[in-house]
């Protein structure tokens, strides 16, 4: 479904410096995988989630979706982007809009659906995340966990065929992991294909199909989850397991 | 002569009073539309500096609101109307319109940082936010960014409008009678220049007193609404 060919990304730095986030990382998603990325920080796991929706434009390498490349500079990206649904870390809710106009702002302006249609729609979502009652409320005076999983109804109101999520629980206090995780496994159980940048290590073991792990611009190791966390190949890996878990 | 007396040669005798409010008009009507006048292209300013071009190359927008901008905070506003009025616009008969013009042009430059930096203080999650959801980047800009950017720039933006109102002031210097020139012209005649020119200064202080407590009104309205 998704196909990465070789990207590279360079950030430079004020100062002149460059670093090279992305060295060169291929990757292929098939229809209804759950991949997990882990891998410290500055390892370009961020960067690279990024590049999947072209929020960051790799410096090389190429990005097809069914078979159409993205990365083409012709290419209408925001069309792309509406099959694709993105979950952040700081939930990044419209502060001047409601929940409700939250999920049902871009399906209307982009003329996807009905208001009638979308209004429905969105309630569903609501619903599935327990967050029905809070349809009228603006997103300030939700708690992080209620924010972040307003956030993933919103992606899921424009039908994407695809979910990333750039570290959805790292801004959370302990307590609200728990109900965001609980979302997202559901979503993963009904054959969502999904992308997760993430340290829930808990949640890698449970519900990916495939884990990576990425170090230094690089995909350094991946396996299924029981190799991959019971018998790690790379000293690398080793190292950031034993640190973490 | 008594307080009474000076009061009466000042506003009352000849119909001096008409003077003022006349003047006045002048001042409102040159504030009002030249205000308008500096949101609409300040507005504009401002998102040509925000553009951005492929990594690399020239930007040509940036690059004109750049030079604008510093081209009209880098010359006194007096000589900017003197070159409108007898350079620029030498041939309008519309004294009001070219006062219009000028100040609008030189508010233009100082609400263009004004509104930039309220649009910057938008987080940039909330343009990334709406580009994800695969809406371009002039509706994030339209339903996300300026609605907020509207909150940090509503402050700012009556600071800079009471400079402006104030600053109308020297359009005497193109002889058109405002506010200030009226009590001048005033003191000039009648040899008694306190009443006049205390008296320009409370309608002036007024004013601004009334615009001030409208605006902290509407900014307590628009916080409230973050917390609904």
């Amino acid at each position: 479904m998704i196909s990465v060919k070789n990207i590279t990304k360079v950030f430079t730095d004020p100062d002149g410096g460059k670093n090279k986030v992305l060295d060169g990382v291929s990757l292929e998603v098939d229809q209804g995988e759950k991949i997990v990325i882990i891998g410290p920080s500055g390892s370009g796991k961020s960067t690279f989630l990024r590049c999947l929706n072209l929020l960051e434009r790799p410096d090389s390498g190429d990005i097809f979706l069914d078979g159409e490349r993205i990365t083409d500079p012709k290419i209408d990206i925001d069309r792309i982007r509406r099959r694709m649904g993105m979950v952040f870390q700081s939930f990044n809710l419209f502060k001047n809009l409601t929940v409700m106009q939250n999920l049902t702002l871009a399906p209307l302006k982009l003329k996807i659906m009905k208001e009638e249609e979308v209004r429905r729609k969105a309630m569903e979502l609501l619903d599935r995340v327990n967050l029905a009652e809070k349809a009228d409320v603006f997103p300030a005076s939700l708690s992080g966990g209620q924010q972040q999983r307003i956030a993933i109804c919103r992606s899921l109101c424009m039908n994407p065929e695809v979910m990333l999520f750039d570290e959805p629980t790292s801004a959370l206090d302990p307590e609200m992991v728990g109900e965001v995780l609980d979302v997202m496994k559901k979503l993963a159980e009904d054959g969502m294909t999904m992308v997760v940048v993430t340290h829930e290590m808990g949640f890698a073991r449970e519900v990916a199909t495939r884990v990576l792990f990425m170090d230094g611009g690089n995909i350094a190791e991946e396996n299924t989850p029981d190799i991959f966390f019971t018998n790690p190949r790379t000293a690398r890996l080793k190292d950031f397991l034993s640190s973490v878990l | 002569m008594n307080f009474q007396e000076q009061f009466h040669t000042a506003f009352i005798a000849e119909n001096r009073w008409k003077l003022y409010i006349n003047g006045l008009g002048v001042t409102l009507t040159v504030a009002f539309f030249a205000g308008l006048l500096g949101i609409l292209l300040g507005t504009v300013l401002a998102l040509m500096k925000l553009s951005e071009s492929e990594k690399g190359k020239f930007n040509i927008w940036n690059f004109l609101a750049t030079a604008y901008v510093d081209i009209i905070r880098g010359t006194p506003s007096v000589l900017q109307l003197l070159i409108m009025w007898f350079i620029i616009m030498a041939s309008s008969r519309n004294p009001v319109f070219v006062a219009v013009l000028s100040f609008g042009l030189n508010s233009a430059a100082y609400v263009s940082e004004i509104v930039r930096a309220g649009i910057l203080a938008v987080g940039k999650g909330q343009m990334e936010a709406g580009r994800s959801l695969g809406l371009s980047k002039g509706m994030t800009m339209t339903y996300v960014i300026l609605p907020q950017a509207v909150k940090n720039i509503i402050p700012p933006m009556g600071n800079e409008f009471i400079t402006l109102l104030k600053e109308t002031a020297i359009v005497g210097y193109v002889s058109m009678t405002d506010l200030t020139r009226a009590a001048n012209k005033v003191s000039a005649a009648t040899y008694e220049p306190f009443m006049p020119l205390i008296g320009a200064a409370v309608i002036y202080f007024i004013i601004i007193k009334v615009l001030t407590l409208a605006l902290a009104a509407l900014e307590r309205r628009l916080r409230k609404s973050d917390l609904r």
